[in-house]
Protein backbone atom coordinates (compact mmCIF):
# COMPACT_ATOMS: atom_id res chain seq x y z
CA UNK A 1 0.00 0.00 0.00
CA UNK A 2 2.75 2.43 0.99
CA UNK A 3 5.90 2.71 -0.89
CA UNK A 4 9.78 3.06 1.49
CA UNK A 5 9.59 6.24 0.30
CA UNK A 6 6.35 7.31 1.52
CA UNK A 7 6.45 5.30 4.45
CA UNK A 8 9.73 7.35 6.09
CA UNK A 9 8.04 10.57 5.07
CA UNK A 10 5.33 9.40 6.96
CA UNK A 11 7.97 8.22 10.05
CA UNK A 12 9.32 11.68 9.37
CA UNK A 13 6.08 13.46 9.68
CA UNK A 14 4.80 11.17 13.44
CA UNK A 15 8.58 12.06 14.45
CA UNK A 16 8.22 16.07 14.04
CA UNK A 17 4.52 15.78 15.20
CA UNK A 18 5.84 13.87 18.23
CA UNK A 19 8.24 16.49 18.84
CA UNK A 20 6.07 19.29 18.44
CA UNK A 21 3.50 18.02 21.05
CA UNK A 22 6.22 17.17 23.46
CA UNK A 23 7.84 20.68 23.13
CA UNK A 24 4.35 21.99 23.76
CA UNK A 25 3.66 20.16 26.34
CA UNK A 26 7.00 21.24 27.71
CA UNK A 27 6.48 25.37 27.44
CA UNK A 28 2.67 24.92 28.41
CA UNK A 29 3.88 23.49 31.84
CA UNK A 30 5.46 26.58 32.68
CA UNK A 31 4.52 28.91 35.43
CA UNK A 32 4.43 31.68 33.24
CA UNK A 33 2.00 29.62 30.96
CA UNK A 34 -0.43 29.14 33.52
CA UNK A 35 -2.63 31.92 32.55
CA UNK A 36 -2.82 31.49 28.87
CA UNK A 37 -3.21 27.67 29.31
CA UNK A 38 -6.46 28.38 31.87
CA UNK A 39 -7.62 30.63 29.27
CA UNK A 40 -7.38 28.55 26.37
CA UNK A 41 -8.79 25.96 28.51
CA UNK A 42 -12.34 27.74 29.17
CA UNK A 43 -12.77 28.27 26.06
CA UNK A 44 -14.21 24.93 25.26
CA UNK A 45 -16.18 25.48 28.87
CA UNK A 46 -19.50 26.82 27.57
CA UNK A 47 -19.26 23.99 25.01
CA UNK A 48 -18.90 21.56 27.45
CA UNK A 49 -21.85 22.87 29.92
CA UNK A 50 -24.19 22.94 27.02
CA UNK A 51 -23.23 19.24 26.56
CA UNK A 52 -23.94 18.11 30.01
CA UNK A 53 -27.12 19.87 30.51
CA UNK A 54 -28.15 17.66 26.66
CA UNK A 55 -26.64 15.03 28.34
CA UNK A 56 -28.89 15.34 31.67
CA UNK A 57 -32.05 15.78 29.69
CA UNK A 58 -31.30 13.04 26.93
CA UNK A 59 -30.68 10.98 30.83
CA UNK A 60 -34.33 11.72 31.87
CA UNK A 61 -35.68 10.46 28.80
CA UNK A 62 -34.07 7.56 28.69
CA UNK A 63 -35.05 7.10 32.50
CA UNK A 64 -38.64 7.37 31.02
CA UNK A 65 -37.87 5.10 28.31
CA UNK A 66 -36.03 2.53 30.31
CA UNK A 67 -38.92 2.36 33.25
CA UNK A 68 -41.23 2.05 30.67
CA UNK A 69 -39.75 -1.46 29.21
CA UNK A 70 -38.98 -2.59 32.78
CA UNK A 71 -42.36 -2.02 33.61
CA UNK A 72 -44.15 -4.11 30.29
CA UNK A 73 -41.88 -6.84 31.10
CA UNK A 74 -42.74 -7.01 35.17
CA UNK A 75 -46.43 -6.35 35.16
CA UNK A 76 -49.30 -6.22 32.40
CA UNK A 77 -51.59 -4.44 34.40
CA UNK A 78 -49.10 -1.36 34.49
CA UNK A 79 -48.65 -1.44 30.69
CA UNK A 80 -51.93 1.39 31.00
CA UNK A 81 -50.09 3.48 33.32
CA UNK A 82 -50.41 7.07 32.44
CA UNK A 83 -47.10 8.24 30.11
CA UNK A 84 -47.54 11.28 31.26
CA UNK A 85 -47.72 10.40 34.98
CA UNK A 86 -44.64 8.65 34.79
CA UNK A 87 -43.00 11.27 33.03
CA UNK A 88 -43.70 13.60 36.40
CA UNK A 89 -42.73 11.07 38.62
CA UNK A 90 -38.96 10.91 37.20
CA UNK A 91 -39.22 14.53 36.89
CA UNK A 92 -40.01 14.70 40.49
CA UNK A 93 -37.66 12.25 41.54
CA UNK A 94 -34.65 14.03 39.47
CA UNK A 95 -35.72 16.95 41.18
CA UNK A 96 -35.71 15.50 44.76
CA UNK A 97 -32.14 14.10 43.80
CA UNK A 98 -31.26 17.78 43.21
CA UNK A 99 -33.50 19.47 45.90
CA UNK A 100 -31.23 16.73 48.39
CA UNK A 101 -28.16 17.74 47.04
CA UNK A 102 -28.35 21.55 47.33
CA UNK A 103 -30.18 20.46 50.83
CA UNK A 104 -27.14 18.89 52.05
CA UNK A 105 -24.99 21.57 50.36
CA UNK A 106 -26.30 23.99 52.33
CA UNK A 107 -26.41 21.96 55.39
CA UNK A 108 -22.56 21.81 54.93
CA UNK A 109 -22.17 25.55 54.17
CA UNK A 110 -23.86 26.32 57.57
CA UNK A 111 -21.91 23.99 59.71
CA UNK A 112 -18.67 24.53 57.72
CA UNK A 113 -18.63 28.25 58.67
CA UNK A 114 -16.37 28.08 55.50
CA UNK A 115 -17.70 31.23 52.37
CA UNK A 116 -18.44 29.04 49.69
CA UNK A 117 -18.79 29.41 45.71
CA UNK A 118 -21.16 26.69 44.48
CA UNK A 119 -20.41 25.28 40.51
CA UNK A 120 -22.03 22.81 38.66
CA UNK A 121 -19.69 20.47 36.79
CA UNK A 122 -19.82 20.32 33.39
CA UNK A 123 -17.28 18.26 31.99
CA UNK A 124 -14.46 14.61 33.23
CA UNK A 125 -11.33 13.73 32.19
CA UNK A 126 -11.14 12.47 28.84
CA UNK A 127 -9.92 8.71 29.52
CA UNK A 128 -10.01 6.69 32.58
CA UNK A 129 -6.56 7.91 33.25
CA UNK A 130 -7.29 11.27 33.56
CA UNK A 131 -8.76 11.86 37.37
CA UNK A 132 -10.30 15.17 37.00
CA UNK A 133 -13.61 17.24 36.64
CA UNK A 134 -14.44 20.69 35.13
CA UNK A 135 -16.49 23.54 36.82
CA UNK A 136 -17.97 25.89 35.74
CA UNK A 137 -16.64 28.79 37.95
CA UNK A 138 -12.95 30.63 37.14
CA UNK A 139 -11.35 33.71 38.52
CA UNK A 140 -14.23 35.67 37.45
CA UNK A 141 -16.28 34.06 40.79
CA UNK A 142 -12.92 34.25 43.01
CA UNK A 143 -11.80 30.38 42.59
CA UNK A 144 -8.44 30.55 42.63
CA UNK A 145 -5.44 27.38 42.08
CA UNK A 146 -5.40 25.44 45.21
CA UNK A 147 -8.59 26.00 46.57
CA UNK A 148 -10.64 22.92 48.48
CA UNK A 149 -13.74 22.00 46.64
CA UNK A 150 -16.34 19.63 48.48
CA UNK A 151 -19.95 18.47 48.08
CA UNK A 152 -22.59 17.40 50.68
CA UNK A 153 -21.27 14.59 51.41
CA UNK A 154 -17.42 15.62 51.81
CA UNK A 155 -14.11 16.22 50.47
CA UNK A 156 -14.18 15.77 46.54
CA UNK A 157 -10.66 17.36 45.59
CA UNK A 158 -8.64 20.70 44.99
CA UNK A 159 -8.57 23.38 42.14
CA UNK A 160 -5.72 22.89 39.67
CA UNK A 161 -5.91 25.22 37.20
CA UNK A 162 -8.23 28.09 36.40
CA UNK A 163 -9.54 29.95 33.78
CA UNK A 164 -12.27 33.38 33.48
CA UNK A 165 -15.35 31.19 33.60
CA UNK A 166 -14.29 27.41 34.20
CA UNK A 167 -11.82 25.43 36.57
CA UNK A 168 -10.18 21.90 36.82
CA UNK A 169 -10.40 19.69 39.98
CA UNK A 170 -8.23 17.78 40.32
CA UNK A 171 -10.45 14.88 42.74
CA UNK A 172 -9.24 12.48 45.53
CA UNK A 173 -8.96 9.71 43.03
CA UNK A 174 -6.29 11.34 40.66
CA UNK A 175 -3.00 9.32 41.74
CA UNK A 176 -1.28 13.10 42.40
CA UNK A 177 -3.45 13.50 45.03
CA UNK A 178 -2.27 13.35 49.19
CA UNK A 179 -4.45 14.47 52.08
CA UNK A 180 -3.74 13.59 55.47
CA UNK A 181 -6.23 12.24 57.31
CA UNK A 182 -6.75 10.58 61.20
CA UNK A 183 -9.64 7.91 62.19
CA UNK A 184 -12.95 9.19 63.97
CA UNK A 185 -12.41 6.11 66.16
CA UNK A 186 -9.58 5.00 66.79
CA UNK A 187 -7.64 8.45 66.38
CA UNK A 188 -4.66 7.43 64.09
CA UNK A 189 -3.46 9.37 61.61
CA UNK A 190 -2.61 8.21 57.83
CA UNK A 191 -2.74 9.24 54.26
CA UNK A 192 -4.79 9.22 51.50
CA UNK A 193 -3.45 8.65 48.16
CA UNK A 194 -5.46 8.82 45.06
CA UNK A 195 -6.66 5.22 43.29
CA UNK A 196 -8.80 4.31 39.64
CA UNK A 197 -11.06 2.54 42.12
CA UNK A 198 -11.41 2.79 45.82
CA UNK A 199 -8.96 5.31 47.79
CA UNK A 200 -5.71 3.99 49.72
CA UNK A 201 -4.80 4.88 53.23
CA UNK A 202 -1.97 4.47 54.81
CA UNK A 203 -2.65 4.31 58.54
CA UNK A 204 0.32 5.05 61.45
CA UNK A 205 0.52 2.11 64.03
CA UNK A 206 0.26 3.47 67.69
CA UNK A 207 0.75 1.51 70.42
CA UNK A 208 -2.22 -0.30 72.23
CA UNK A 209 -4.81 1.12 68.92
CA UNK A 210 -5.82 -0.49 65.70
CA UNK A 211 -7.87 0.85 62.60
CA UNK A 212 -10.92 -1.22 61.80
CA UNK A 213 -13.67 -1.25 59.30
CA UNK A 214 -16.04 1.27 59.76
CA UNK A 215 -13.95 3.84 60.94
CA UNK A 216 -14.54 7.23 59.77
CA UNK A 217 -12.01 9.07 57.92
CA UNK A 218 -11.49 12.98 58.18
CA UNK A 219 -9.00 15.19 57.21
CA UNK A 220 -6.46 16.19 59.80
CA UNK A 221 -5.26 19.41 58.72
CA UNK A 222 -2.14 18.11 59.10
CA UNK A 223 0.30 20.32 56.32
CA UNK A 224 -2.16 22.68 55.80
CA UNK A 225 -3.24 21.22 52.84
CA UNK A 226 -6.81 20.88 53.54
CA UNK A 227 -8.78 22.13 56.72
CA UNK A 228 -9.56 20.17 59.67
CA UNK A 229 -12.74 17.46 59.65
CA UNK A 230 -13.69 17.25 55.98
CA UNK A 231 -15.28 13.98 55.50
CA UNK A 232 -12.96 11.72 53.06
CA UNK A 233 -15.05 7.99 53.54
CA UNK A 234 -15.17 5.19 55.66
CA UNK A 235 -12.44 2.19 55.54
CA UNK A 236 -13.73 -0.97 53.74
CA UNK A 237 -10.86 -2.89 54.55
CA UNK A 238 -7.64 -2.89 56.44
CA UNK A 239 -4.48 -5.10 56.13
CA UNK A 240 -2.83 -4.89 59.38
CA UNK A 241 0.82 -5.64 58.71
CA UNK A 242 2.84 -6.24 61.41
CA UNK A 243 6.61 -6.28 60.03
CA UNK A 244 6.00 -2.40 58.78
CA UNK A 245 5.03 1.14 60.75
CA UNK A 246 1.87 1.68 59.07
CA UNK A 247 -1.39 -0.40 57.90
CA UNK A 248 -2.86 -0.69 54.32
CA UNK A 249 -6.40 0.26 54.12
CA UNK A 250 -9.07 0.66 51.46
CA UNK A 251 -11.63 3.92 51.86
CA UNK A 252 -14.97 3.86 50.27
CA UNK A 253 -14.90 7.31 49.38
CA UNK A 254 -17.93 9.50 49.87
CA UNK A 255 -18.02 10.98 46.84
CA UNK A 256 -18.72 9.34 43.62
CA UNK A 257 -16.96 11.39 41.04
CA UNK A 258 -19.34 10.07 38.38
CA UNK A 259 -22.18 11.30 40.04
CA UNK A 260 -21.72 14.72 41.43
CA UNK A 261 -23.28 17.31 39.23
CA UNK A 262 -23.07 20.22 41.89
CA UNK A 263 -19.49 21.04 44.19
CA UNK A 264 -18.68 23.59 46.34
CA UNK A 265 -15.13 25.49 46.22
CA UNK A 266 -13.83 26.77 49.70
CA UNK A 267 -12.77 30.36 48.95
CA UNK A 268 -11.58 30.98 52.23
CA UNK A 269 -9.45 28.49 53.23
CA UNK A 270 -5.62 29.23 52.05
CA UNK A 271 -3.04 26.02 51.53
CA UNK A 272 -0.07 26.33 52.71
CA UNK B 1 -15.62 23.68 3.82
CA UNK B 2 -15.33 19.15 4.39
CA UNK B 3 -12.47 20.20 6.44
CA UNK B 4 -14.27 22.09 8.42
CA UNK B 5 -16.94 20.12 9.20
CA UNK B 6 -14.56 17.38 9.79
CA UNK B 7 -12.94 19.71 12.59
CA UNK B 8 -16.58 20.06 13.92
CA UNK B 9 -16.84 16.19 14.22
CA UNK B 10 -13.81 15.65 16.02
CA UNK B 11 -14.63 19.02 18.46
CA UNK B 12 -18.19 17.11 18.80
CA UNK B 13 -16.43 13.23 19.59
CA UNK B 14 -13.55 15.15 22.40
CA UNK B 15 -17.15 16.91 23.83
CA UNK B 16 -19.22 13.99 24.02
CA UNK B 17 -16.45 12.30 25.56
CA UNK B 18 -15.70 14.28 28.00
CA UNK B 19 -19.28 14.38 29.05
CA UNK B 20 -21.39 11.79 27.91
CA UNK B 21 -19.22 8.97 27.96
CA UNK B 22 -17.88 9.20 31.14
CA UNK B 23 -21.82 7.86 31.97
CA UNK B 24 -21.48 4.71 30.15
CA UNK B 25 -18.22 3.72 31.93
CA UNK B 26 -17.84 -0.18 32.41
CA UNK B 27 -15.20 -1.45 35.10
CA UNK B 28 -13.94 1.98 35.53
CA UNK B 29 -13.17 2.66 31.33
CA UNK B 30 -14.98 4.53 29.15
CA UNK B 31 -15.13 4.72 25.42
CA UNK B 32 -12.50 6.80 23.86
CA UNK B 33 -14.47 8.62 20.82
CA UNK B 34 -11.55 10.53 19.20
CA UNK B 35 -9.17 7.33 19.31
CA UNK B 36 -11.79 5.12 17.68
CA UNK B 37 -12.05 8.46 14.96
CA UNK B 38 -8.33 8.40 14.44
CA UNK B 39 -7.83 5.08 13.99
CA UNK B 40 -10.61 5.34 11.47
CA UNK B 41 -9.56 7.97 9.77
CA UNK B 42 -6.24 6.27 9.14
CA UNK B 43 -7.62 3.09 7.84
CA UNK B 44 -9.62 5.16 5.45
CA UNK B 45 -7.46 8.12 4.22
CA UNK B 46 -3.79 6.98 5.55
CA UNK B 47 -1.17 8.03 8.05
CA UNK B 48 -0.78 11.66 7.21
CA UNK B 49 -4.62 12.50 7.39
CA UNK B 50 -4.22 10.21 10.93
CA UNK B 51 -1.49 12.07 12.31
CA UNK B 52 -2.92 15.19 11.55
CA UNK B 53 -6.43 14.30 12.76
CA UNK B 54 -4.57 12.42 15.85
CA UNK B 55 -2.62 16.08 16.78
CA UNK B 56 -6.00 18.08 16.65
CA UNK B 57 -7.95 15.60 18.32
CA UNK B 58 -5.55 15.40 21.09
CA UNK B 59 -5.21 18.84 21.79
CA UNK B 60 -8.86 19.71 21.91
CA UNK B 61 -8.37 16.23 24.94
CA UNK B 62 -5.74 18.18 26.27
CA UNK B 63 -8.15 21.15 26.51
CA UNK B 64 -10.81 19.57 28.78
CA UNK B 65 -7.78 17.80 30.94
CA UNK B 66 -5.57 19.36 33.73
CA UNK B 67 -2.48 19.72 33.29
CA UNK B 68 0.11 20.79 30.67
CA UNK B 69 -1.41 20.71 26.72
CA UNK B 70 0.19 17.70 24.39
CA UNK B 71 0.31 14.44 26.18
CA UNK B 72 -2.87 13.27 25.11
CA UNK B 73 -2.06 14.50 20.98
CA UNK B 74 0.96 12.85 21.45
CA UNK B 75 -0.60 9.56 22.57
CA UNK B 76 -3.09 9.57 19.42
CA UNK B 77 -0.68 10.20 17.54
CA UNK B 78 1.07 6.92 18.67
CA UNK B 79 -2.33 5.47 18.23
CA UNK B 80 -2.37 6.79 14.39
CA UNK B 81 1.29 5.32 14.02
CA UNK B 82 0.76 1.90 15.33
CA UNK B 83 -2.26 1.44 13.14
CA UNK B 84 -0.99 2.51 9.88
CA UNK B 85 1.98 -0.21 10.83
CA UNK B 86 -0.79 -2.91 10.49
CA UNK B 87 -2.99 -0.77 7.52
CA UNK B 88 0.64 -1.09 5.56
CA UNK B 89 -0.01 -4.16 3.61
CA UNK B 90 -4.00 -4.25 4.09
CA UNK B 91 -6.28 -1.79 1.57
CA UNK B 92 -9.80 -2.73 3.01
CA UNK B 93 -10.10 -3.23 6.97
CA UNK B 94 -12.29 -6.12 7.60
CA UNK B 95 -14.41 -5.74 11.42
CA UNK B 96 -11.57 -8.09 13.11
CA UNK B 97 -8.38 -5.77 12.33
CA UNK B 98 -10.41 -2.30 12.58
CA UNK B 99 -11.35 -3.99 16.24
CA UNK B 100 -7.28 -5.21 16.66
CA UNK B 101 -6.21 -1.89 15.54
CA UNK B 102 -8.23 0.12 18.10
CA UNK B 103 -7.23 -2.34 20.73
CA UNK B 104 -3.43 -2.17 20.29
CA UNK B 105 -4.09 1.59 19.37
CA UNK B 106 -4.99 2.03 22.81
CA UNK B 107 -2.59 0.05 24.29
CA UNK B 108 -0.38 2.36 22.73
CA UNK B 109 -2.14 5.26 23.73
CA UNK B 110 -2.14 4.33 27.35
CA UNK B 111 1.57 3.65 27.23
CA UNK B 112 2.68 6.79 25.58
CA UNK B 113 0.19 8.79 27.86
CA UNK B 114 2.32 7.20 31.17
CA UNK B 115 5.34 7.72 29.78
CA UNK B 116 4.69 11.47 28.85
CA UNK B 117 3.44 12.04 32.37
CA UNK B 118 6.75 10.63 33.84
CA UNK B 119 8.60 12.61 31.62
CA UNK B 120 6.97 15.60 32.48
CA UNK B 121 7.13 15.01 36.12
CA UNK B 122 3.95 13.88 36.58
CA UNK B 123 2.80 11.35 38.98
CA UNK B 124 2.06 8.32 37.63
CA UNK B 125 -0.89 5.65 38.64
CA UNK B 126 -0.20 2.20 40.01
CA UNK B 127 0.81 0.17 37.33
CA UNK B 128 -1.79 -2.69 37.99
CA UNK B 129 -4.48 -0.01 38.01
CA UNK B 130 -3.31 1.27 34.76
CA UNK B 131 -2.90 -2.01 32.94
CA UNK B 132 -6.86 -2.91 34.01
CA UNK B 133 -8.12 0.45 32.78
CA UNK B 134 -6.03 -0.11 29.70
CA UNK B 135 -7.46 -3.75 29.02
CA UNK B 136 -11.06 -2.64 29.38
CA UNK B 137 -10.51 0.66 27.58
CA UNK B 138 -8.96 -1.73 24.70
CA UNK B 139 -11.67 -4.13 24.46
CA UNK B 140 -14.85 -0.99 24.77
CA UNK B 141 -12.56 0.60 21.70
CA UNK B 142 -12.66 -2.48 19.95
CA UNK B 143 -15.97 -3.13 19.76
CA UNK B 144 -16.73 0.33 19.22
CA UNK B 145 -14.15 0.52 16.45
CA UNK B 146 -15.89 -1.48 13.00
CA UNK B 147 -19.00 0.41 13.34
CA UNK B 148 -17.62 3.63 13.59
CA UNK B 149 -15.10 2.77 10.94
CA UNK B 150 -18.20 1.88 9.21
CA UNK B 151 -20.03 4.98 9.98
CA UNK B 152 -17.23 7.03 8.55
CA UNK B 153 -17.62 4.49 5.11
CA UNK B 154 -21.02 5.11 4.66
CA UNK B 155 -20.53 8.78 5.61
CA UNK B 156 -17.60 9.09 3.41
CA UNK B 157 -19.65 7.61 0.47
CA UNK B 158 -22.55 10.08 1.14
CA UNK B 159 -20.06 13.10 0.62
CA UNK B 160 -18.59 11.91 -2.07
CA UNK B 161 -21.55 11.09 -4.11
CA UNK B 162 -23.41 14.62 -2.79
CA UNK B 163 -23.67 17.11 -5.98
CA UNK B 164 -20.93 19.65 -5.95
CA UNK B 165 -21.88 23.28 -5.86
CA UNK B 166 -21.60 24.98 -9.52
Amino acid sequence: MYGAKSSSRSTGLFLTLCAAMLLLAMLSQQSWAAGPRGAAKSALAPLEQAMTTTAAQAQRVALIFGDVSALRAENARLRAADEQQRRQIVELQAAAKENAQLRQALDFQKASGHRLVAADVIGAGPDALTRTMEIDRGTADGVKPGMVVVTGAGLLGRVREVGPHAANVQTLADPESRANVYLSKSGLQGTVTGGPTALALDVQHAVGVTAADGDWVLTSGVGGSYPRGLVVGEIASITHRDTSTSDLAEVAWVNEPTSVSFVLVITDFTPS
Amino acid sequence: MRRIAALGVILALALVQVTWAPRLSIAGAFPNLVLVAVVGITWMQGVRAGLVWACIGGVLLDLTASGPIGPHALALLTTAYATSLWARNLERPNALHAALTACMGTVAYSVTLVLTDGLLGMPAMDAAAVARLTIAAAIYNAVLAPFAIELMRRLRALVRDAPQPT
